[in-house]
């Protein structure tokens, strides 16, 4: 009896469905794919199937997952907290591996750190359902909840910048000549920095963690996001010291160090990124596909093309381009502000795609029992 | 007229010393009432005759708001899903022209890519016009259409994805290992919601904006009583009880459909391979999961915490090395 049964979709043998059946597009019958397909075929390595995917079971399509609750807030937070981790990073490594001359990026960075950090509490307990119970947060110290560790990690790093930047302050003279500042002024601030880099790693990082933990398929089937988001939080924070350096002007040897480590960065992140879309396959369409609600168009101009390969082939470019260096020389401006722009707008469309083909993956039923079908 | 008021203010300071211990106790770490056995529900879909008694009686106990009238027109499910204010949900899945009449399945297969050359309207003689009887079936106008109720609800898994991802410690398993949802706690993260892999819990956006879900009546059951939903089910399509027992029940209730000749019947959730434990609510269903919505074999959300820091780490290693070279590299 069981072998006669077919789905509901599929049942073609009267002639009301037949009729029905055949203004499904076929394979054959679909117009020819644009350039954005082609690549999103290519990248995930899933060619859709309307036909095939119509005869997956589900429940009138409707959501088999409830959307996330998450939009702007969340986005601009996980762009944020990247950068507040990523500077700090890079200014650690800067003052303790760097020359003489790398010094403004450590100064740079750890200002830019601490910048970066101060809108994120703020956009987290906005985001909150109930934001006067916020501080429930601290109720629990939950390992298995990475939102539980983000909220212990956020406040253990944002102690480490405060203390970090105060300190850079004092010695560049900020705070004035009383007692005070000279006392912190003269505090062990690369011996703080060095426990306070793991947390950043942590900050930059675990916001990937946190949306692989779910359900919604295009965060979690590859397990890549954390790589990806912390890949993202280091390029983009090499391009906004790098930004910074050469509004104000740096010496030419830093600003060169940093365009390497920049092409560096956004290699790995590239290597990421194909990786996450080619191992999450058909659950990716939310975000790379150019159905009506996939983020597809969004992600390739914006992240993937001007974002990404657009200033990893510019920086490329500028690096095989020799200059007369002179070290003692001071540089403004140049094409290497259009790369670090172009980096930070990458970054953040990143966050906002993801966040966003989250919701687009939620909706789609079929897509998330095939993703439980393990 | 002063004196008083400094007896006034006296008293009032002596009330609020009075009131210090009270709320001293509130840091104290209470006890937590002693284990009792697994309570849970078997809903028997195959009982369901889609009243939807249990929904009302959920929101009537519950005094959850009515949903906004929405209607669906695929189905009489006008509710659709589960939701903040929704906890229990009767699906409404029509079946219709399901089988292949027997034999003609081949032909039709390899028919389906050319157009159909049948008119809408065929003489009654025509071999095809009737669906023919499948083996077995004593009914001479067998009809195959079927309309399949499924009363969905929360799963109370019994490693619950939700209680696992809440940051607050607001979703707790009972003492009856339940899942609930502390409402005092809450703060409405919403992280829970992204975490079930059924799609249950949900934050309620316009009322209080925390997160809300099936109690299994919590509030009942310490009195006594059976949850509202099984309580108002006219055909015992949902049983409630130890969780232990259930499951017995429901091996009994799959052999016995099985012995009729219904042998697509299922358990869904009654052994420990979902979500690693099993579900303390779970189901009898009849037809694949899929149809019904449930997710044939979910992956455990805490579980891609490992590999996925694990890559966060190498990735971060291998920046900030690259980092540490390029800064450390003298020209």
């Amino acid at each position: 009896m069981d072998n006669t049964r077919v789905s509901e979709t599929s049942s073609s043998t009267l002639p009301v469905n037949k009729e029905r059946e055949n203004k499904w597009p076929t394979s054959s019958q679909l117009p020819q794919p644009t350039l954005l397909e082609t690549l999103a075929v290519w990248t995930t390595g899933y060619r859709p199937d309307p036909v095939r995917e119509l005869q997956e079971k589900s429940y009138y399509d409707y959501p088999a997952l409830k959307a996330p609750v998450w939009s702007w807030e969340i986005i601009w937070y996980f762009f944020m907290g990247g950068l507040a981790g990523g500077c700090y990073v890079l200014a650690t490594i800067a003052s303790l591996f760097g020359a003489k001359e790398d010094r403004i990026v450590a100064r740079v960075g750890y200002y830019a750190s601490l910048l970066a950090l101060l809108p994120c509490p703020p956009l987290l307990i906005k985001d909150l359902g109930q934001p006067k119970k916020f501080l429930n947060m601290m109720r629990v110290f939950k390992v298995k909840s990475p939102m539980s560790m983000g909220v212990w990690g956020l406040l253990t790093f944002s102690m480490f910048s405060a203390l970090t930047a105060v300190i850079q302050a004092a010695r560049d003279g900020l705070l004035g000549k009383w007692w005070g500042a000279k006392l912190l002024a003269r505090l062990p601030q690369r011996a703080l920095a060095v426990p306070g880099s793991i947390f950043a790693i942590f900050l930059s990082g675990y916001t990937g963690v946190l949306l692989a933990a779910t359900s919604i398929a295009v965060w979690s089937r590859s397990r890549m996001l954390g790589a990806l988001f912390v890949s993202s939080a280091f390029s983009t924070s090499t391009a906004l010291i790098s930004c910074i350096l050469r509004i104000v002007g740096a010496p030419v040897k830093t600003l060169h160090k940093l365009e390497r480590i920049e092409w560096v960065n956004m290699l790995i992140e590239l290597v990421n990124l194909l990786a996450f879309l080619r191992i999450t396959g058909r659950a990716a369409r939310a975000l790379v596909g150019t159905g009506p609600r996939e983020k597809g168009p969004t992600f390739w101009s914006m992240m993937f093309g001007s974002g990404l390969v657009l200033p990893w082939l510019l920086q490329t470019w500028l690096l095989f381009k020799k200059q007369p260096v002179s070290p003692r020389k001071k540089k403004r401006g140049g094409l290497g502000l259009i790369v670090s722009l172009l980096v930070l707008l990458g970054g953040y469309f990143l966050r906002k795609t993801v966040v966003e083909a989250g919701h687009v993956s939620s909706a789609d039923a079929r897509t998330s029992l095939w993703n439980a079908r393990r | 007229m002063l004196e008083q008021r400094g007896r006034e203010s006296v008293s009032s300071i002596a009330q609020g010393v009075k009131q210090l211990p009270q709320l001293l106790t509130l840091l104290h770490k209470e006890t937590p009432p002693p284990e009792e056995p697994a309570l849970g529900f078997f809903t028997d879909t195959s009982l369901c005759i889609g009243c939807k008694a249990c929904e009302i009686a959920c929101k009537q106990w519950n005094q959850l708001p009515a949903a906004t009238p929405d209607w669906s027109g695929t189905s009489y499910d006008n509710t659709q899903h589960l939701g903040a204010t929704t906890w229990r949900h009767v699906q409404f899945i029509e079946q219709i022209e399901r089988r292949i009449p027997a034999g003609t399945g081949q032909s039709a297969q390899q028919t389906s890519s050319t157009l159909p050359k049948l008119s809408l309207f065929q003489p009654m003689d025509s071999a095809e016009a009737i669906p023919a009887t499948p083996p077995g079936t004593a009914l001479p106008f067998f009809n195959s259409d079927r309309w399949l109720m499924h009363s969905d609800v929360c799963k109370h898994c019994a490693n619950a994805p939700c209680q696992e991802a809440c940051p607050t410690g607001a979703i707790i398993h009972t003492e009856y290992d339940t899942v609930y949802v502390q409402q005092d706690i809450c703060n409405g993260c919403g992280y829970c919601v992204v975490a079930c892999p059924f799609g249950v819990i949900a934050r309620d956006t316009g009322g209080d904006g925390q997160a809300h879900k099936c109690t299994l009546c919590y509030d009942r059951l310490k009195d006594g009583m059976k949850p509202a939903c099984a309580k108002a089910c006219p055909t015992e399509s949902i049983q409630f009880g130890e969780v232990q027992e259930l499951k017995k029940n429901a091996q009994e209730r799959l052999g016995l459909l099985q012995e009729h000749g219904v042998s697509e019947a299922s358990l869904y959730g009654a052994d420990d391979k979902i979500l690693e434990g099993g579900l303390h609510s779970f189901f009898l269903l009849l037809d694949e999961p899929e149809v019904y919505n449930l997710p044939a074999n979910p992956a455990r959300p805490s579980n891609h915490v490992l590999p996925t820091s694990l890559g966060t780490i190498i990735t971060a290693l291998l920046m900030g090395l690259m980092s540490i070279f390029f800064f450390s590299n003298k020209e």
